[in-house]
């Protein structure tokens, strides 16, 4: 579902006739969907109707049975496993439930490393990651490792890391499901900030408030299915 | 089924290729230490053993019979340290007229004896029976093979009866060369009596010369004219084997460490990896017991079928590898095998071995609570490792390098045991490159230029063979005149004694052209070449207390010369010397040459050449020689076999660390990945991680290895390689051997990266 205004922007991720099998359970049957850039879309559904598969898709990490993957013009199925490294590392940036940040690294040099991977040098990587983390508020928190983190300044790493190369989308799985509410809160608030300067979203929720909070649109999936699509008016 | 037995099948089958990789690390592991204490324990037994079993003489002792009387021998019995006595048995030196082939030349020792039974020394029966009767005779036969022929055949004394061979025995004291009736002996004449005694302590060389003292004080002075000390009899047993036993040492130590190390290094990760599943365990409300149950039951089961089929693959190699080293050995009744505690030591030991190196971090889980085990199986790690994968960060390197160098650190235990792995691994692989050089020198050392080589024996009636009819020199000049001749060379062996020593000597009398090759043997002093000159072995000299330089004087019936040791060969027999013909001349003015050494052109036809001289002279018996060096041959061939086994064991045990990285780090690589890294980036990750251990081991095993090497080959007592040999180590195989380590490395750790590189992220992620 899109608007004309909408119609104008450029297509980011493009679903067409997606299956994803693992053997005998359909994870996805056919999926179709379209997200444009500058989008927020929420993707809801019970658990294991699909929407963990469709994320993961979307961000490469998992191929289709059957079926079209295209992220910013990339035809995910032509690409072979060091091509979607390579998409990954420069079209999308992604958040999870719990974090994956990397233990045995200062929480600096775990956003450091998406750009550095990219073979960017290490002092320019970190200058680039400090602005980020001043932007979320967690510059006096730089130097300090993953386990001695609350939840929620876990999560603005790993939003930092997650947009250390610019991505063309963001992908958040779960994003606030380990936090507590006032962590939760503030994640919010900083996707809302992010989608409002022009940043894709794809986000995968259980939680109706952060779907009405952060998403123009919301998808609801059913048995591996879009089981509807409609628009929202974000809650403030 | 027990809740314990359950969840060690089930961890079992849940991990698999662990299961399979601690399997596999025993398997090897079992097979190197049962080929590595097989041969030290075979190296030296199977003397003791034969020995044992027929309560060998630790003295066997020569009197001249005009000098002490038969009665006051007996009484020597009863002397304080003597355990057992035999004899005394009269003893006569005979020369053979006329005897079956291969039954010695030269002089023969006939001992009267009306049984092989006694207290001491009971020769063992081969075939035949005992003599019985004048006119019989029993052989002493050494050897694996029982010749059938030799019964009913006949030795003629020189001035003596005709004797019929009624049996063979075989005498591990060496007390005779033959065997007749106390009456036979007496038609004889004998001129020594001989005692044998077994002592009570007979430990040392000290121990068997004072009880020897002992038994033979008071007896009147110069009464005892040879004894022959069990050492002396063990050394000629294994004087082969020794040549080579200090490196079979350092390899069984050394196969030991390296099994060992990688043993507990994959038990101990196997179950510091699963700590968190002990966690869960704990958590479903296992006790403390039965958790530690399960882990040991879980590598215990691999361990086992590792160890059994160790055991036998190690049972198959030790057999031809045991009769490779014991080639050439005189063995008598010897036989040579892997004693039963070998076996039962791999058996046991090795399961043993990994119980331990289970018990010790599943005790410390033990003590763990449910939380604390949890945590622990996915903590991140703190302290040192933190800071320098900080530190590494900030450097120029790839990301992927820079992750990979900084890994090691998160384990540090682990990391230790890895590295002491592959330095032991390059070290062996530099000590058995440095050995394996220093042998083929060795080997070529004693190889002649040019084509094949010939042993041409001149035919002696008394081997029943055709004397011939040309003279020693027309001899010569035959062999010269033949085609595809390059070099020819007389030699004459005589028993000759040294002025002030007791034994005779062989010395070997050269005449002719001599061979460059000779000059390679040659480690101090230069080749004999003139009129009273000698060259001898290093056990010869040191045996002798000589040195280059000094001079001796040499008897032969009654003539004497002097001579100047004027060169050290390599290796040799302790009991010969090599001399000049000139030297021989004045000793024994008629001597003849007993062979000659023919080098053939390189290409010549060996058979034409062969043919034709059996053709002009038929009391000519050629054989072809093989150059070949059994010692290095073995050296090199154990060398190879160890430096594969060790090789594959330090790569299964990087392959297992880089494995149980991997299973730790899933969490972490799916992160990577999703973040963008490539599979390639993943394999460098892994596998630098590894070869930084491998680039360290390498240079600190490089320098060990050559040390180890230095000190083995200046400690072989029969050897005393030329530095030439020594200096084996050169920057091409410096820089190679630096490399090694890190192959090492690479080949364990690039399977197990690549499948870590494959993993699935979403499938990771998910599970996590």
């Amino acid at each position: 579902m899109t608007t004309d205004h909408d119609s104008d922007r450029q297509v980011v991720v493009q679903l067409d006739g997606v299956h994803k099998e693992y053997g005998d359970l359909k994870a996805l049957d056919g999926v179709s969907l379209e997200i444009r850039a500058g989008e927020a879309v929420a993707v809801m559904g019970p658990s294991g109707c699909g929407k963990s598969t469709l994320l993961n898709m979307v961000a490469g990490l998992d191929r289709p049975s059957a079926g079209t993957v295209r992220v910013n013009g990339h035809d995910l199925g032509g690409l072979n496993e060091t091509g979607l490294a390579l998409f990954r590392r420069r079209q999308v940036g992604m958040i999870f439930q719990f974090f994956n940040l990397l233990d045995d690294l200062p929480a600096l040099d775990n956003v450091a490393l998406a750009a550095q991977l990219t073979g960017t040098p290490a002092k320019q990587a970190r200058h680039r990651a400090l602005e980020l983390f001043e932007e979320l508020g967690i510059a006096d928190r730089r130097n300090t490792y993953p386990a001695a983190l609350s939840g929620g300044e876990r999560q603005r790493v790993a939003v930092a890391r997650a947009l250390m190369n610019r991505p063309a989308l963001l992908l958040a799985d779960e994003p606030t499901g380990a936090l507590d509410s006032r962590s939760g809160e503030q994640v919010m608030d900083l996707l809302i900030d992010l989608n409002q300067i022009g940043q894709t979203l794809l986000i995968v929720t259980h939680d109706p408030k952060l779907a009405h909070r952060c998403a123009s649109r919301l998808v609801e999936f059913a048995d591996g299915r879009v089981a509807r699509e409609s628009a929202l008016e974000r809650q403030l | 089924m027990s809740a314990v037995w359950r969840a060690s099948r089930a961890a079992v089958k849940r991990r698999r290729l662990q299961t399979v990789v601690i399997g596999l690390v025993v398997f090897c592991s079992t097979a190197t230490v049962l080929l590595a204490l097989g041969l030290l324990d075979a190296v030296s037994n199977p003397f003791d053993r034969a020995f044992e079993k027929q309560r060998g003489a630790h003295q066997v002792v020569l009197f001249d019979a005009a000098k002490v009387s038969a009665g006051q021998l007996a009484e020597t019995a009863g002397r304080p340290g003597v355990a057992a006595a035999a004899g005394p048995f009269d003893q006569a030196t005979a020369r053979l007229e006329k005897s079956p082939p291969g039954v010695g030349s030269g002089a023969f020792r006939v001992v009267g004896r009306a049984d092989p039974a006694g207290p001491v020394d009971r020769p063992e029966l081969r075939d035949g029976r005992w003599a019985t009767a004048t006119g019989e005779i029993v052989l002493n036969e050494d050897g694996d093979l029982v010749r059938p022929e030799l019964l009913g055949s006949k030795v003629q004394l020189v001035d003596g009866p005709e004797l019929t061979v009624v049996g063979v025995y075989s005498s591990m004291s060496s007390s005779a060369d033959a065997w007749v009736t106390p009456e036979q002996m007496a038609a004889l004449h004998p001129t020594a009596r001989q005692m044998l005694y077994r002592f009570d302590a007979a430990g040392s060389a000290e121990q068997l010369e004072s009880g020897l003292a002992s038994a033979t004080a008071g007896l009147p002075a110069e009464a005892r004219t040879a004894a022959r000390s069990s050492a002396s009899l063990e050394e000629a047993f294994s004087g082969t084997a020794k040549a080579y036993l200090p490196f079979m040492t350092v390899f069984g130590v050394l196969a030991l460490l390296v099994s060992v190390l990688i043993v507990a290094n994959v038990v101990s990760g196997a179950v510091v990896s699963g700590f968190r599943h002990i966690g869960v365990l704990k958590a479903l409300g296992f006790t403390p017991n039965q958790v530690v149950g399960v882990y040991l039951t879980m590598v215990s089961l691999p361990a086992v079928i590792g160890a059994v089929l160790g055991t036998v693959l190690g049972a198959a190699l030790a057999q031809p590898v045991l009769r490779v080293a014991f080639q050439g050995v005189m063995r008598g009744t010897a036989v040579v095998e892997v004693s039963p505690w070998v076996y039962l030591v791999c058996l046991l030991g090795l399961p043993a071995l990994v119980a331990v190196a289970a018990l010790l971090p599943a005790l410390r889980a033990h003590r763990l609570s449910a939380a604390q085990a949890i945590s622990a199986g996915s903590a991140p790690r703190s302290g040192r490792g933190l800071r320098v994968q900080r530190a590494l960060g900030g450097t120029r390197l790839p990301r992927a390098v820079s992750l990979g160098l900084g890994q090691p650190f998160a384990r540090p235990a682990r990391t230790a045991l890895t590295v002491a792995a592959i330095l032991l691994g390059v070290t062996t692989v530099t000590l058995t490159t440095g050995l394996t050089s220093t042998m083929v020198q060795y080997a070529d050392s004693g190889k002649r230029d040019g084509g094949a080589s010939l042993d041409i024996r001149v035919g002696r009636a008394a081997f029943e063979q055709t004397e011939p009819k040309l003279t020693d020199r027309q001899m010569e000049a035959l062999l010269r005149s033949l085609p595809g001749v390059e070099r020819v060379s007389a030699q004459a062996i005589s028993q000759v004694k040294l002025a002030g020593y007791q034994q005779s000597s062989a010395g070997f009398f050269l005449r002719g052209d001599q061979d460059p090759g000779d000059i390679r043997q040659i480690v101090e002093g230069r080749p004999a070449t003139g009129a009273g000159e000698l060259v001898a072995s290093p056990t010869f000299l040191s045996q002798h207390g000589l040195a280059v330089g000094d001079r001796v004087t040499l008897e032969l019936e009654g003539r004497r010369t002097t001579a100047t040791v004027v060169g050290k060969s390599i290796d040799g027999d302790a009991r010969f010397f090599f001399s000049t013909w000139a030297t021989l001349l004045e000793l024994e003015p008629s001597a003849g040459a007993a062979y000659y050494d023919v080098r053939l052109k390189p290409g010549a036809d060996v058979q034409a050449y062969v043919d034709a001289v059996r053709a002009a002279e038929p009391g000519l018996y050629p054989g072809v020689v093989d150059d070949g060096n059994l010692a290095a041959d073995t050296v090199v061939s154990f060398a190879s076999v160890f430096t594969v086994l060790l090789t594959v064991v330090a790569a299964l045990g990087v392959f297992n660390t880089v494995l149980l990285n991997t299973r730790e780090r899933r969490r972490d690589l799916g992160m990577l990945k999703s973040i963008g890294m490539t599979p390639r980036q993943v394999t460098v990750m892994f596998v630098t991680s590894m070869a930084v251990l491998g680039l360290l081991a390498g240079l600190v095993g490089i320098p060990l290895g050559m040390v180890a090497h230095r000190v083995l080959v200046d400690n072989v007592g029969s050897v005393d390689f030329p530095a030439v040999m020594k200096d084996v180590w050169h920057l091409p195989e410096l820089s190679l051997l630096a490399l090694a380590g890190v192959v090492i490395a690479v080949l364990g750790a690039y399977v197990p990266a690549r499948s870590a590189a494959r993993l699935t992220i979403a499938k990771v992620l998910h599970t996590e």
